[in-house]
């Protein structure tokens, strides 16, 4: 597989099997340079192991996955050390404060920010002083993102970021991620909530039992769809629930 | 090195903004330290006397007898050389010092036993005094088979002299037993708490996803608990000995040397003792019950509230070898006697023999998920 210097990762036939099950089945992508990168997949489909895999968080039984030309397998720190992470099950010390919790991971990467400008940047500067236990559930993934900020990545990895976040939680989080696409980051995100995959993904990956059914950015997918005739159940209305909720308790954040 | 330096001061500030656990690394055993100080348990036990037998036979063993009494202990008598029983007597607990000469049964010799008093407890001068009487009384008459009338008054006297000692009693024996307490329980305790928590809510995981890797923070996690449990043995100890007014090591500046020392010592067993139990437990419910089967007979067992001595030597027999008993009583030594920490030979081998199994279990046993 020839890879241009424009491809930040590779997976090339990626498995891995717990036990007798079988998580990851031959997964094989390329994702480019600032891209929004998706996997969609029902819970169990093999996401999170794959992502963990690229992340040097677990170890492949076969295959490689490659960051930025160094191979995950023969150096799982120097990949690492360019990645910003952002775990399904993320967690911090409860007793220390925001600014001190970014300060201190960025003491881990050897890098030197400021701690309260990453805040800003997640929109959480006002909040430097506050312990992680004190967040709420947004405020919490949004301390992962900045968190994840905090070495500059290339790659950005959020598993699952939006998942149990209320609508305006959520949007703001998509706003954000639009945002560090914009400043230039790569991005892989896992979901399995598909109008996210649609806002914010430039190609998805659809993973069914540790295998990719389906390759390709929304519209081509759903163009694909649609050339089989195929015709949704309920008629398409020019709203969702989402809107009339969205328009009921406002868009401002409860934070 | 500056990574470790970073997650050793964040791992301190969590520590000390953690109210609950300074209420049980510092309050609650300074709280026990003063309640059972001022009950003063000294009244409830059988003064402790020294004696140094040096006739070695019969009649003195009969002497010995005698001042330990029957059932009802009178005296709490240990024998020992000389040098022991004027050792016990001047720093100790001991209130007496009994030497019976080596002549003494000897008939027709005329024969002194020195008792040395510790003046400051006139009451046990006359228990020992008049149980010693009667004991010499009684026995020489049936032991030489002299008959009354032939009795010489003074073949056996009493020569009594009195020394200031420097024992301190009960509240000077409960400080370092305290204090050794509260270094198991800040090692055990914090160590699993903190672990098992990080472990279960993923923060361990989230460490592992970065250059460093878990165990650059394990480090600095084990240098914070180092660091605590010197500095809790210094409050526990020079708080116990203003709030009951004893002194530390006799005012020898040493002692706090030696006792650092030790609560280094007894910090790293009892860190790595911490470390396997949060290995094994998967989360804090099973956690807290294991943490307390370990420590809840150490506590009662090695000394730390009362005197081994009170307990069934069944259970002595045992006691003795468990970790909290050798750091109780090295740090006792220590505080209470003004010893050295290089005369400590068997706490210091008990407690060295204790970390080499401990490390190995706990090295064993952790695990990061």
């Amino acid at each position: 597989m020839a890879t241009s210097p424009d491809t930040v990762i590779v997976a090339k036939d990626l498995r891995k099997k717990y036990d007798d099950i079988t998580a990851v089945n031959g997964i094989s992508f390329e994702v480019n340079r600032g891209e929004v990168f998706g996997m969609l997949g029902p819970n169990g489909a093999g996401k999170t192991t794959t992502i963990e895999i690229l992340e040097g968080m677990r170890d492949a039984d076969s295959g490689d996955a490659i960051i930025n030309g160094i191979n995950v397998r023969e150096d799982a720190n120097a990949v690492k050390a360019i990645i910003g992470v952002q775990l399904q099950q993320n967690a911090f010390f409860d007793n220390l404060k925001l600014a001190e919790i970014v300060d201190l991971y960025a003491r881990l990467y050897r890098a030197k920010v400021d701690p309260v400008e990453i805040l800003s940047r997640v929109g959480l500067d006002h909040r430097k002083n506050s312990k992680y236990a004190e967040l709420s559930g947004g405020q919490k993934q949004r301390l992962s993102i900045a968190v994840a900020l905090v070495n500059d990545p290339v790659v950005l990895f959020l598993d699952e970021p939006t998942t149990g976040l209320d609508p305006q939680a959520r949007r703001q989080l998509w706003a954000l991620v639009k945002k560090i696409q914009a400043d230039g980051s790569t991005i892989m995100l896992t979901t399995h909530y598909m109008e996210e995959a649609e806002e914010l993904c430039d190609r998805i990956a659809v993973v069914e039992n540790g295998e990719i059914i389906a390759l390709d950015t929304p519209d081509a997918l759903i163009d694909q769809l649609l050339a089989t005739g195929f015709k949704p159940e309920k008629r398409v209305r020019e709203a969702t629930l989402d809107d009339v909720f969205l328009n009921l308790t406002g868009r401002d954040l409860r934070d | 090195m500056k990574i470790y330096l970073a997650l050793t001061v964040a791992s301190l500030k969590m520590y000390f903004r953690n109210k609950q656990g300074l209420f049980w690394a510092l309050f609650f055993p300074l709280l026990i330290m003063i309640i059972f100080g001022i009950m003063n348990f000294d009244g409830y036990n059988a003064p402790e006397v020294g004696v140094h037998d040096a006739a070695k036979n019969d009649a003195s063993r009969a002497l010995i007898q005698a001042l330990r009494g029957g059932d009802n202990k009178v005296l709490d008598v240990s024998t020992g050389t000389n040098e022991e029983i004027q050792h016990d007597l001047k720093f100790s607990g001991s209130r007496a010092a009994i030497i019976i000469p080596e002549n003494y049964g000897v008939p027709g010799e005329l024969t002194v036993i020195e008792v040395t008093y510790d003046q400051r407890f006139m009451q046990e001068r006359s228990v020992v005094s008049t149980v010693i009487g009667q004991a010499t009384d009684a026995l020489f008459k049936e032991f030489a088979e002299v008959p009354n009338e032939f009795r010489v008054e003074n073949s056996i006297s009493i020569d009594e002299s009195f020394i200031e000692g420097h024992g301190q009693g009960f509240k000077a024996w409960l400080i370092p037993g305290i204090a050794a307490m509260a270094i198991m329980q800040t090692g055990l305790f914090t160590v699993v708490f903190t672990l098992v928590r990080f472990k279960s809510q993923g923060v361990l995981r989230r460490l592992k996803a970065t250059p460093i890797g878990a165990s650059h923070f394990l480090a600095g996690q084990l240098t914070t608990k180092a660091i605590v449990v010197v500095l809790q043995t210094y409050v526990l100890v020079i708080v116990g000995a203003i709030v009951l007014g004893v002194s530390v090591g006799n005012g020898r500046i040493g002692a706090w040397f030696d006792l650092t020392i030790l609560a280094l010592l007894g910090g790293a067993l009892f860190i790595a003792m911490g470390l396997a139990v949060s290995g094994w437990a998967k989360n804090e419910e099973t956690a807290a019950p294991i943490a307390n089967i370990i420590s809840m007979p150490m506590m009662f067992l090695s000394g730390v509230f009362f005197p081994l001595s009170v307990m069934p030597d069944w259970l002595t027999k045992w006691s003795q070898y468990l970790p909290l008993t050798y750091l109780a009583d090295g740090m006792r030594a220590i505080t209470v006697e003004g010893a050295s920490i290089t005369t400590l030979g068997s706490e210091l081998l008990g407690l060295g023999i204790w970390i080499i199994i401990v490390f190995v279990i706990a090295t064993k046993m952790f695990r990061w998920e």
